[in-house]
């Protein structure tokens, strides 16, 4: 047989294995796939992963964009920006300072020791999927901060709803 | 002629036999690692499926139906093509799935960077990768891989 008689076979025998993956991963999955054609999967996805957060995080507060910005009103909380350094750069809450977790892990950080414990910080990172704010908040926590919340909506539910933000260090 | 007439007529005078072994030995090796790689990554995904979902609702291409769709679906085809190799049953065939799947996710990152979403990838085997040049670079290295080893096994078995 030629070289591309062999590779006709090839190709042949791929598209096979690929149905019979396909429907395994159809049969396997049924409940995945039912959910996404009904268009719930969205909802499903939302609410598992607040049950895991609520599981994992459990003593850390939560905010929601409405209390955030009721908060950032009032003029007295801090607002901490957990996204990567070039992220902050280029467009943050007005105000925030930025302190990732990789800054957060050295001892004796400097950008902490100016805060008193029980001055109110607001943490956020990306987007409502990013878990970042979380881990810092209870990573704050731990550290003895005792008004720390976590702002669950993300910079990029902030921007959407046309709050301040701001581009300067 | 008879086959074995033909290969000692065409090995080269003072080719040692380990040459040929290594011959063998060499693609099966590959074949095996690549497997395996890809048959953890599909695990993976098995395991974590509304994770992986979750995932690839994230990169925002096509109707919500498709994400459960391809959720559900390329981590058995991942599976089936990495476990199949590893054994070594229809090598040729899985290396050219394998070759579909890391073109088709080239694209699909390319697309995704050109947007400028700042996604996890989704495709981070032991910790989790956002979309990138790294991601961009490791699945050039896959179908740098597969397809070569699908080359190198397709004129061995030609040329006889």
């Amino acid at each position: 047989m030629t070289r591309r008689g062999f590779f006709r076979q090839d190709l042949a025998w791929a598209a096979f294995l690929l149905v019979l993956a396909a429907a395994f991963g159809l049969a396997k999955h049924w409940p995945l796939v039912n959910l996404s054609f009904q268009g719930k999967l969205v909802a499903h996805l939302e609410e598992r992963r607040a049950h895991r957060r609520q599981a994992q995080f459990q003593g850390v507060r939560t905010l929601n964009l409405a209390q955030a910005y009721e908060l950032f009103q009032k003029g007295q909380s801090l607002f901490i920006d957990a996204r990567k350094p070039e992220e902050y750069a280029e467009l943050h809450i007005t105000g925030a300072v930025n302190l990732s977790p990789e800054k957060l892990q050295k001892p004796d950080n400097p950008d902490l020791s100016g805060i008193a414990k029980e001055r109110q910080i607001v943490v956020y990172c990306a987007e409502a999927h990013c878990d970042i704010a979380l881990k810092v908040a209870e990573k704050l926590q731990s550290l003895g901060f005792t008004q720390v919340a976590a702002f669950l909506g993300g910079f990029k539910g902030w921007d959407e709803a046309g709050y301040p933000v701001d581009t300067s260090q | 002629m008879s086959n074995r007439t033909r290969q000692t007529k065409n090995r080269k005078p003072g080719s040692p036999r380990s040459y040929k072994k290594l011959d063998w030995l060499l693609p099966r090796l590959g074949g095996v690692v690549l497997g395996g790689i890809f048959f953890y990554a599909g695990l993976q995904k098995h395991y974590h499926d509304w994770d992986f979902a979750d995932a690839v609702l994230a990169y925002q291409l096509g109707p919500i139906w498709l994400a459960g769709l391809v959720a559900a679906v390329l981590p058995w085809v991942e599976l089936t093509a990495g476990g199949l190799l590893v054994v070594g049953l229809k090598r040729r065939s899985c290396l050219l799935l394998i070759v579909l799947l890391a073109a088709s996710f080239l694209i699909v990152l390319g697309v995704t960077m050109a947007r400028g979403l700042q996604i996890d990838c989704g495709c981070g085997l032991f910790f989790q990768r956002q979309v990138g040049v790294v991601a961009v670079l490791e699945d050039l290295v896959l179908l740098a891989w597969a397809a070569g080893l699908y080359w190198w096994e397709l004129k061995a078995v030609s040329r006889y």
